[in-house]
């Protein structure tokens, strides 16, 4: 089997790199970016501020306790977005295998590209040169035979840091790693192999295979494997990425609602939402999933309505969220609420024939095509006419730059 | 503090070479602003329409530039005036 070369690009503190960039006063200052929200927390921050102890998801009040010169900035996603999009357009320059795996981190394979551009370092280090060039951003860049331990390797050295782990180092590299660190770990998984005594990767990987399997199951193994650094995965590029499986949309609310009315407003904006993403993509879902969660932030309600027939149209799509939401006793206000369409069936559309069916489906074509032309929204439901800011405004962490994935976020 | 201005304005613009598109001034409330650095850009599509924003100082205030193709508009989207 052919030794891979993965190179995994994460991008340093990137909103607030983006941020700084954009804007030279804040170049060297503590900075965090937060949501347009009136309740919003700590989307991320420069390194200038983590020095301060600022961290992602802290509250604003905390933030500006730990840091008080803290320079808030207000995220623009369209920035992020864009930029994202740009350094995936780099990273296509030096191989086609390129696996976005958040807006700001990417897998890349590079093993077919060695002969062209001399070695995986170099690869690194022409891409870190023009990301630099371009952007004026940072990456942190990690090279290993697989995706776990090039993630792995780019989280060791940050900012800017470029980080090899060669086949004949890996076992070294691992006897010490705590197993936090491994992506796929998280932090209940490491409190329950704590518990076996199992801290470091080393640890881990010498653990008992058959007691793995009785304690974790199936996924025994797959643990017992990464505590060895195997990982088998490969880079899986846009355009061979499997079907999606659902297509969703959800928003945390400025405040927490419990007026009927109100909550219909919200999901009649993320059903047109999820239809529109659903027809633009050629999808039809059977099963629409409501998701509520209450203001105590533990409670989370996740119904589901199976219909005999796929549906793609926003206003179908909100009738049965509403049916759903109809059905729940809610006993607390509502923080956040989410519309997803799952069961989906790709390309596959049965002409309507019957009743007022044809003028519907005409009925959304024409808003579609007037939307598709002027921006989402530009042609609406007459009761979203008075709410301001329609659409999505949170880069989810499935947001991809191309497909079905990418959500134009404002 | 970002102000959002949204008003129509003058640009004088270096094209080329290539696709590229460079502001160096533009005119706003009678003045003519030099632009000393185009900090950022990024596009932003909205529905058809392809819009190229750039983030420019002139050395005392930040602002947005907005350039709409189709419409062969620039427009000062927003003001940032506590810059240094």
């Amino acid at each position: 089997m052919i030794q891979r070369t993965i190179l995994h690009a994460d991008m340093n503190a990137f909103f607030a790199a983006v941020e700084q960039q954009n804007n030279p006063a804040l170049r060297g200052q503590p900075v965090a970016v937060i949501g347009s929200a009136a309740r919003t927390v700590i989307t991320t921050c420069s390194y200038e501020a983590r020095a301060f102890g600022v961290r992602t998801g802290m509250a604003v009040w905390q933030a500006r306790q730990a840091c008080p010169r803290l320079q808030l900035v207000v995220g623009d996603n369209r920035k992020y977005t864009w930029t994202s999009r740009q350094i995936v357009e780099l990273m296509r320059q030096f191989t086609p295998l390129v696996e976005v795996f958040s807006i700001d981190e990417a897998f890349l394979d590079v093993t077919g590209s060695l002969a062209l551009f001399g070695s995986a370092e170099r690869i690194a280090y022409l891409l870190k040169a023009q990301i630099r060039h371009h952007f004026g951003l940072t990456c942190s860049v990690g090279i290993a035979p697989n995706k776990l331990l090039a993630k792995l390797a780019s989280e060791m050295h940050k900012p800017d840091g470029l980080t090899v782990i060669p086949p004949d180092k890996i076992a070294a590299v691992l006897e010490g790693t705590p197993i936090k660190d491994l992506c796929g770990i998280g932090a209940k998984t490491a409190r329950r192999l704590n518990l076996y005594g199992i801290e470091t990767c080393g640890q881990l990987g010498r653990f008992p295979l058959e007691i793995l399997r009785q304690r974790f199951g199936i996924v025994g193994e797959h643990l017992s494997r990464m505590g060895r650094g195997i990982d088998d995965t490969p880079v899986v590029p846009s355009a061979g990425a499997p079907e999606v499986k659902s297509v969703g949309h959800s928003t945390t609310l400025p405040r927490d609602i419990s007026a009927r009315p109100e909550m219909l407003k919200i999901l009649l904006q993320l059903a047109e939402m999820v239809g529109r993403r659903a027809r633009r993509h050629g999808v039809m879902g059977r099963t629409v999933t409501l998701s509520v969660r209450l203001a105590d932030f533990d409670t989370w309600l996740d119904r589901q309505a199976t219909l005999a027939a796929p549906i793609d149209q926003s206003q179908e799509i909100y009738r049965q969220a509403v049916a759903i939401l109809d059905s729940l006793t809610l006993e607390q206000p509502v923080r956040l609420l989410g519309v997803r369409l799952s069961n989906l069936s790709h390309g596959s559309r049965q002409l309507p024939l019957f009743g007022d069916a044809p003028r519907k489906t005409q009925l959304v074509q024409a808003m579609d095509a007037v939307n598709n032309r002027h921006g989402d929204f530009t042609v609406t439901y007459a009761s979203l006419i008075d709410v301001p800011k329609k659409g999505s405004h949170v880069i989810s962490p499935a947001w991809r730059p191309d497909g079905i994935r990418q959500v134009d976020v404002g | 503090m970002l102000q959002r201005i949204g008003e129509a304005v003058r640009v004088g613009v270096i094209h080329g070479p290539g696709p590229s598109i460079h502001p160096v001034w533009f005119d706003w409330q009678r003045k003519q602003i030099r632009i000393a650095e185009v900090t950022y850009h990024w596009r932003n599509r909205v529905g058809e329409a392809l819009l190229l924003h750039y983030t420019v100082t002139d050395g005392t205030a930040l602002y947005e530039l907005v350039y709409h193709p189709l419409r062969l508009l620039w427009v000062l989207e927003h003001l940032d005036a506590d810059t240094p």
